[in-house]
């Protein structure tokens, strides 16, 4: 039995050491990474990294596809009532923010790419973009 | 098939009517697991009577609409090992964050993971115990879990969340549903009646529960929540046969670190007029019921932005009179021990393994009463 369970532990063990030396090599994959975020943003998308993750991965609204502040507003209102979800008034403003960001970042790249293609999320450049929107408005 | 096309229907319809009428929110969602279990232990003569391997596929689709601030409608519709099933279809009317109604069919609100149950939401390929619905070894011998997740049910449900600043947040839920089910002269729940046309309730009499949590903000970075459940009803056609559940859950979140641990037992009566059905003799006082007690602890623990390591410590212990063909003893209990890893291949697919040790207070007919399982699954969500 023994030897099972050190049979069964070990390519465990060694998928997460071969990831943890994969991590250093690739970007963040499931959230966004933040230093690729305007600065004054950075602790907006802290606060939606934090709570939406709480119950899901952060995979779900980011790859949302949700491209207007409205629907995400009533949206986040949703979640915010999500039993236990810690998220408050305050935070929901933070979270808010960050997502009009990903609209703008989204719609950016929609009009670069002509509105022909799928959205996705923002590139370095898109993210610039997005940021002198942001900052115009 | 007339099942799923009709689950489909009701999402494309659902789709074309808020584009059509109202035009204000809709959100589509979804996932897919795909998990290997492999049971090394199952190697050998009489292999069958402790486990399996295998491939299992979950995955779901979800549409929700919202129509204003105030109402909301969402259908849900899972694949898994029993075909196509409806987890949601529902209508959300909220009078204010205070207040709010929810008709049609959900899982009522009950318990901490329940709100993780997808695949895509929880870390390791599969459920705590107390919530295990069908993966667990010697499935059949202990009818699943405490409250097999998730559970959805036809019903109605008030509910609400109350703010106390910005630190203290406190939920509450009420419902009434339909119920679980079980034949005449039952001696537990027949999990299959919940999820089989006829979608009725079998008895005419409404199962109720309710649940309350209370969430602090320790930190900034860090929150602690803390809930109570409870359900109550009569599961045979003659309303004469009872189950209760109640459980507690806390869970803490440090930094990046999630703790969680959660409690359930239900208290259920079953039919003791034929004594020759059982396994003992059926006590003179107290004899009539059982307690199915479940618990699990898990910690989450992410080690890179890719890499996250889970552990999980869970069991189940029965108490009472069984059937006189079960394998199971007056006292029983299983427990296991798993380590778990999750990798983020890419936005939206992750990879998921573990390892599990299981502890049978009963030896099976083979004579073993320890088993290692492990999981590999890939899960997909958007």
């Amino acid at each position: 039995m023994r030897r099972i369970l050190l049979l069964a532990l070990a390519p465990l063990m060694a998928l997460a050491f071969a990831s943890c030396g994969a991590s250093s090599q690739v970007t963040r994959t499931d959230g966004l990474d933040p230093s690729s975020l305007p600065e004054g943003l950075r602790a907006d998308y802290e606060v939606f990294a934090r709570r939406c993750s709480k119950c899901h991965s952060l995979a779900r609204p980011l790859a949302a596809g949700i491209d207007n502040d409205q629907e995400w507003a009533i949206y986040v209102a949703r979640m915010r009532r999500m039993s236990g979800s810690g998220i408050s008034d305050r935070d929901a403003a933070a979270v808010l923010r960050f997502l009009h960001y990903l609209v703008v970042a989204q719609q950016t790249e929609k009009e670069r790419r002509g509105q022909t293609e799928p959205r996705g999320l923002a590139t370095p450049r898109d993210a610039g973009e997005a940021n002198a929107v942001q900052e115009n408005k | 098939m007339i099942r799923t096309l009709a689950l489909v229907l009701s999402i494309v319809t659902i789709a074309l009517v808020s584009s059509r009428a109202w035009a204000i929110d809709r959100t589509f969602s979804g996932s897919a697991q795909v998990d290997y279990f492999f049971v090394p232990t199952e190697k050998g003569a009489n292999a069958r009577a402790i486990g399996f391997d295998g491939f299992t596929t979950e995955l779901s689709l979800k549409t929700a609409v919202d129509f204003s601030d105030h109402l909301s409608a969402t259908v849900k519709v899972c694949y898994g090992c029993h075909g196509f099933e409806a987890d949601m279809a529902y209508v959300d009317y909220r009078f204010s964050d205070a207040i709010g109604i929810r008709l049609g069919r959900f899982s009522p609100t009950f318990g901490n993971f329940n709100l993780r149950h997808d695949p895509a939401n929880h870390g390791m390929s599969d459920k705590p115990l107390p919530y295990d619905m069908g993966r667990m070894l010697r499935r059949t011998t202990w009818n699943n879990g405490v409250l097999p997740s998730p559970f959805p049910d036809n019903g109605v449900e008030l509910g609400g969340t109350k703010w106390f600043g910005e630190g203290v947040q406190f939920d509450y839920a009420a419902y009434a549903i339909a119920g679980f089910k079980a034949d005449p002269k039952a001696l537990d729940l027949d999990f299959t009646q919940s999820r089989q046309p006829y979608y009725v309730d079998n008895n005419g009499r409404p199962s109720v529960g309710a649940r309350t949590a209370l969430t602090l903000r320790l930190a900034e970075t860090s929150d602690l929540t803390m809930g109570a459940s409870a359900m109550y009803g009569t599961y045979d056609p003659d309303n004469r046969l009872t189950y209760a559940i109640v459980g507690a859950d806390v869970a803490l979140r440090l930094g990046s670190t999630n703790v969680r641990a959660e409690y359930l037992v239900r208290r259920e009566q079953f039919d003791v007029s034929d004594p020759t059905r059982f396994k003992y003799a059926i006590a003179p006082e107290r004899g009539d019921f059982f307690a199915k007690h479940g618990a699990y602890l898990e910690v989450e623990q992410p080690i890179s932005a890719r890499v996250g390591l889970l552990a999980r410590v869970d069991g189940l212990y029965r108490v009472g009179n069984v059937a006189t063909v079960s394998e199971l003893s007056y006292r029983s209990s299983v427990s296991r021990f798993t380590l778990g890893t999750t990798i983020a291949v890419e936005r939206g697919l992750r990879v998921k393994a573990s390892t599990e040790l299981w502890k049978f207070s009963d030896d099976d007919a083979g004579g073993r009463s320890v088993a290692v399982g492990m999981h590999l699954s890939a899960v997909g969500s958007f």
